[in-house]
């Protein structure tokens, strides 16, 4: 096992694995802390809503799973870097696809210049603008 | 808008795509609007954005009321856009004084419904590329810059973006050869060509 980075919207966290070819292998706890669900009997939980795992998810002989997998049972996209030891994880493609359809902003946090966090849901109950600009 | 309308409960919300709070400082001065920093472009995800500036309406209950179309607040950049700014900010003051919604984006087939699995991939090759530059891991970077770019070659949040983190100028050649072989293409809107291509 070595250390480790995924990075998620929720930002970087540092986990042990042990990468096998397109495999990145962990113990079942840092699943959670990798991807903020973690694995139940019923599947993959976060809150009460659980996305069932069934045999799709195996422990090798060392009780390690694969994130990799993990990710895609949650729809959700990676790429992986196994000589810097990254992997990013994108939003889950489900729940993107039905917000952007349903037209309902997704929830997220973001720094101010000064590093202070901001959620979208400060602003509930104004009216909002969101402006995406850049200096490029 | 932010400074006009915030006494009726607008608030403008900045989010720049930027990797350096320095670039965006002085653009700043004398803003009060919230300004956030999205590094990791985590918007453009969210929000299907590929081009800067685009503006999203979400009312009070936060439901997106006027989608992502890629529209601007100045017509310096119609011609880049095909979308003209003419009576943005009208439209703006009356959805916040009366409530009123353009349906216009949606009936003009601009908004977006989600991205394809070429873009989510290019924006992770992106978010991965930002890390390892900031570790120090240029040529790790720059790997994943490059494939992020073949993935959505004409995605501006990650072909233009990318510019500046590489140590080019997203104002000079590369970026209007970037600009040609945009608008040779049709001038495309997540894949979708908003004119017939020229040869």
């Amino acid at each position: 096992m070595v250390a480790f980075t995924v990075i998620t919207e929720h930002g970087g966290a540092r986990i042990d694995a042990t990468v096998d070819g397109a495999r990145v292998l962990v113990d079942p706890p840092a699943v959670e802390s990798a991807l903020g669900w973690h694995l139940e009997p019923q599947g993959l939980c976060r809150g009460d809503v659980c996305v069932p795992v069934r045999d799709r998810l195996p422990a090798d002989a060392d009780g390690r799973v694969d994130l990799v997998v993990a990710a895609h049972i949650l729809e959700r996209a990676v790429v992986l870097d196994a000589a810097a030891g990254v992997l990013v994880v994108g939003v889950r493609a489900s729940e993107r696809r039905r917000a952007l359809g349903a037209h309902e902003l997704p929830p997220f946090s973001l720094p101010d210049l000064d590093g202070t966090m901001h959620t979208t849901s400060e602003w509930r109950g104004k009216k909002k603008l969101l402006v995406a600009f850049a200096s490029w | 808008l932010h400074e006009e309308l915030s006494g009726e409960g607008l608030v403008v919300v900045a989010i720049a795509l930027d990797d350096d709070p320095d670039a965006v400082r002085p653009h700043t001065h004398g803003v009060t609007m919230p300004l956030l920093l999205d590094r990791e472009h985590l918007v453009t995800e969210l929000l299907a954005i590929s081009n800067v500036p685009t503006v999203v309406w979400v009312d009070e209950q936060d439901r997106i009321v006027r989608p992502n179309a890629n529209e601007f607040g100045t017509d310096t950049f119609v011609e880049f856009t095909g979308v003209s700014s003419l009576g943005h900010k009208e439209l703006v003051r009356d959805w916040v004084r009366n409530g009123s919604v353009p349906v216009d984006a949606e009936a003009a087939g601009l908004a977006v419904g989600d991205l394809s699995d070429d873009e989510v991939a290019a924006r992770l090759h992106f978010r991965l590329a930002v890390h390892l530059r900031r570790a120090g891991d240029a040529d790790g970077a720059g790997r994943h810059f490059d494939r992020a770019v073949e993935l959505a070659p004409f995605d501006f949040t990650i072909s233009r973006a990318a510019m500046p983190l590489r140590g080019a100028n997203p104002f000079g050649a590369e970026f209007m050869d970037l600009y040609a072989e945009w608008q040779a293409a049709g001038s495309p809107y997540h894949g979708l060509a908003r004119r017939p291509a020229t040869d």
